[in-house]
């Protein structure tokens, strides 16, 4: 997935082409970067590009609150460089640590769509560059550029369909898993 | 053992008066120089209001276009030149159909004009005057003839002395307007994103949402109250133009720009329009037909049925109260165009705020369900 930062119109181009056309220090630009997450995986050196110009780049200190269970999310964020701990609140309301994200994750993205509150905490292990796509620049982006938006919104739904799948499959497993007397987890 | 504190009493004193004096003297200073530093910066804007304020409404009228052109996949800078040339076109074509406007004849034709409809409300003021004296003695003693006369004769004297200054300034006009709103067109995403991109990481996503929100609205508002304007102007134009009156363009542009602030703006828009044709045309058919294209066209069934519910959202209204208000103040900051852009700002204010509003009810309404499931 990382590897088809050059596409255009679905189809891969030939390496040869891609190397002539690829400027010189491409692979070091956030167009590059972005290119390289699965979402933007349909986008082409143009509509980098233009998504270049849609995201913002924020910088945070070690331990800062990117942000917390509850508040209204507005856009999804993705790992330039740095770290990101995300911590849900269990039952007694203590802090349980998911996940440790790193440079080219992702989190954030179902409030891309609708504003939604956030259902974890998010917050900077260590000095990190975030890039920030929200929904105002998305919205912005329908009315100019309409093809560059779907095709960003395709690799939305893309990716949340592929985990609302493997949601399904996991429940399926937990069904089957609550019908097994044994209470092995089945693989 | 106790004059050393004593003396550092002393000391701590003069320290103290010496700071204190320095303070208000520096205070003084800081005061002063900031009053000359405000008096440079009106200096330096004062002729900028105007260019700012028409290219920002240029900004607003024309970034559809832009966009539309920007879906073509055409860059920003180009579709602006794309957008300008078109208008370019259009105003030549224009021109070239119906001729260059007369501006010469026109402006003496003016002249002489004036000063025959302020003589004959005058007249007429005497005449009711002279009416209401027979039953109210009491007002023999205020001179309100004499009040509109000086006023009216000052009025004229504008026109005659400012007219070769203000061609000035409106050829200045042609040049800034279209320069402004292009680098506007242009930059202002990014100079607005870069002010954004201030904001602490904490509040970031907020203030973008309230922004996105914040602009929407306003654009969406003066796009509909200038479009609202234009087709009232228009209207108003075509309907005097049916009938016998001169001027029938400018008092269309009068009924247009006056139509900008709510309840008071058409009847002061109405004056001059039935005040020519009183004084040419006698109160005729031809009158009535003026008054009913004034209110019942253009106040009632244009703007009231079918423009403002179309253009304008019910959101921007404001109290008849805070209209007054805002002519009042801004008659007060930049005198007529004051009172006409005031109301238009109040509105843009108020919707800003309803929107920060909105955008707390709607987070609190969202902790209570939040609540409410816990």
């Amino acid at each position: 997935m990382a590897a088809t930062g050059c596409t255009s119109g679905g189809s891969t181009l030939n390496p040869l082409w891609s190397n002539i056309f690829r400027k010189p220090g491409y692979e070091g630009t956030l167009a590059y970067f972005l290119g390289t997450i699965p979402i933007f995986a349909d986008l082409g050196r143009r509509d980098l590009a233009f998504l270049e110009t849609l995201v913002h780049l924020r910088n945070y200190r070690p331990g800062e609150t990117v942000f917390v269970e509850g508040d209204i999310g507005s856009g999804m964020y993705i790992i330039r460089s740095g770290g990101v701990r995300i911590e849900m609140k269990d039952d007694q309301g203590a802090n349980q640590k998911q996940a440790e994200l790193e440079a080219g994750d992702f989190f954030g993205e179902i409030a891309l769509t609708t504003p939604k509150q956030r259902i974890a905490t998010a917050t900077a292990t260590e000095q990190t560059v975030l890039i920030g796509l929200f929904r105002a620049d998305v919205l912005d982006a329908v009315r100019k550029r309409p093809a560059t938006a779907s095709k960003i919104l395709l690799g939305l739904t893309r990716i949340l369909s592929e985990r609302l799948q493997h949601a399904g499959l996991r429940l399926g497993d937990r069904k089957y898993l609550h019908l097994t007397p044994s209470g092995e987890k089945p693989e | 053992m106790t004059t050393p504190p004593k003396s550092t009493g002393n000391g701590r004193n003069l320290v103290l008066f010496v700071v204190l004096t320095a303070g208000i003297a520096s205070g003084i200073a800081i005061f002063s120089s900031a009053s000359t530093m405000a008096d440079w910066f009106e200096t330096a804007t004062s002729g900028l209001f105007l260019p700012l304020l028409l290219s920002l409404i240029v900004t607003f009228l024309l970034d559809p276009l832009v966009q539309l052109f920007e879906r073509a996949q055409i860059s920003r800078t180009a579709s602006i030149f794309a957008v300008y040339l078109i208008l370019l076109l259009f105003l030549l074509i224009l021109l070239s159909l119906i001729g260059p406007p007369n501006w010469k004849s026109m402006l003496e034709a003016l002249r002489a004009d004036v000063p025959r409809y302020i003589a004959r409300v005058l007249d007429y003021l005497n005449s009711l005057l002279a009416n209401l004296h027979s039953q109210f003695p009491i007002l023999e003693n205020y001179d309100i003839t004499g009040k509109f006369r000086s006023w009216a004769q000052e009025f004229l004297g504008l026109i005659l002395l400012e007219t070769p200054r203000s061609a000035m300034r409106i050829g200045s006009l042609f040049l800034l307007v279209p320069l402004f709103s292009f680098f506007f067109l242009r930059d202002s995403q990014r100079i607005m994103r870069g002010l954004i991109s201030l904001t602490p990481n904490r509040y970031f996503e907020m203030v973008l949402d309230i922004y996105d929100h914040v602009s929407w609205q306003l654009a969406h508002f003066i796009r509909g109250r200038i479009i609202e304007a234009m087709i009232i102007g228009m209207v108003v134009w075509l309907g005097l133009a049916m009938t016998d009156i001169r001027y029938a363009p400018l008092l269309g542009a009068i009924a247009g720009i006056t139509n900008l602030v709510p309840y008071i703006g058409p009847i002061i828009g109405m004056v001059p329009g039935l005040v020519i044709a009183l004084v040419d045309l006698g109160a005729g058919p031809q009158f009535w037909w003026i008054f009913c294209v004034y209110l019942l066209i253009g106040q009632v069934i244009l703007d009231n049925f079918i423009l403002i519910p179309i253009l304008i959202s019910r959101v921007s209204n404001l109290h008849p109260l805070w209209v007054i208000l805002a002519i009042v103040m801004g008659g007060k900051l930049y005198g007529v165009l004051g009172m006409i852009i005031g109301v238009p700002i109040a509105s843009v204010i108020k919707i800003a705020l309803l929107e920060i509003r909105h955008y707390r009810t709607f987070n609190s309404t969202r902790d209570l369900l939040l609540s409410d499931r816990e």
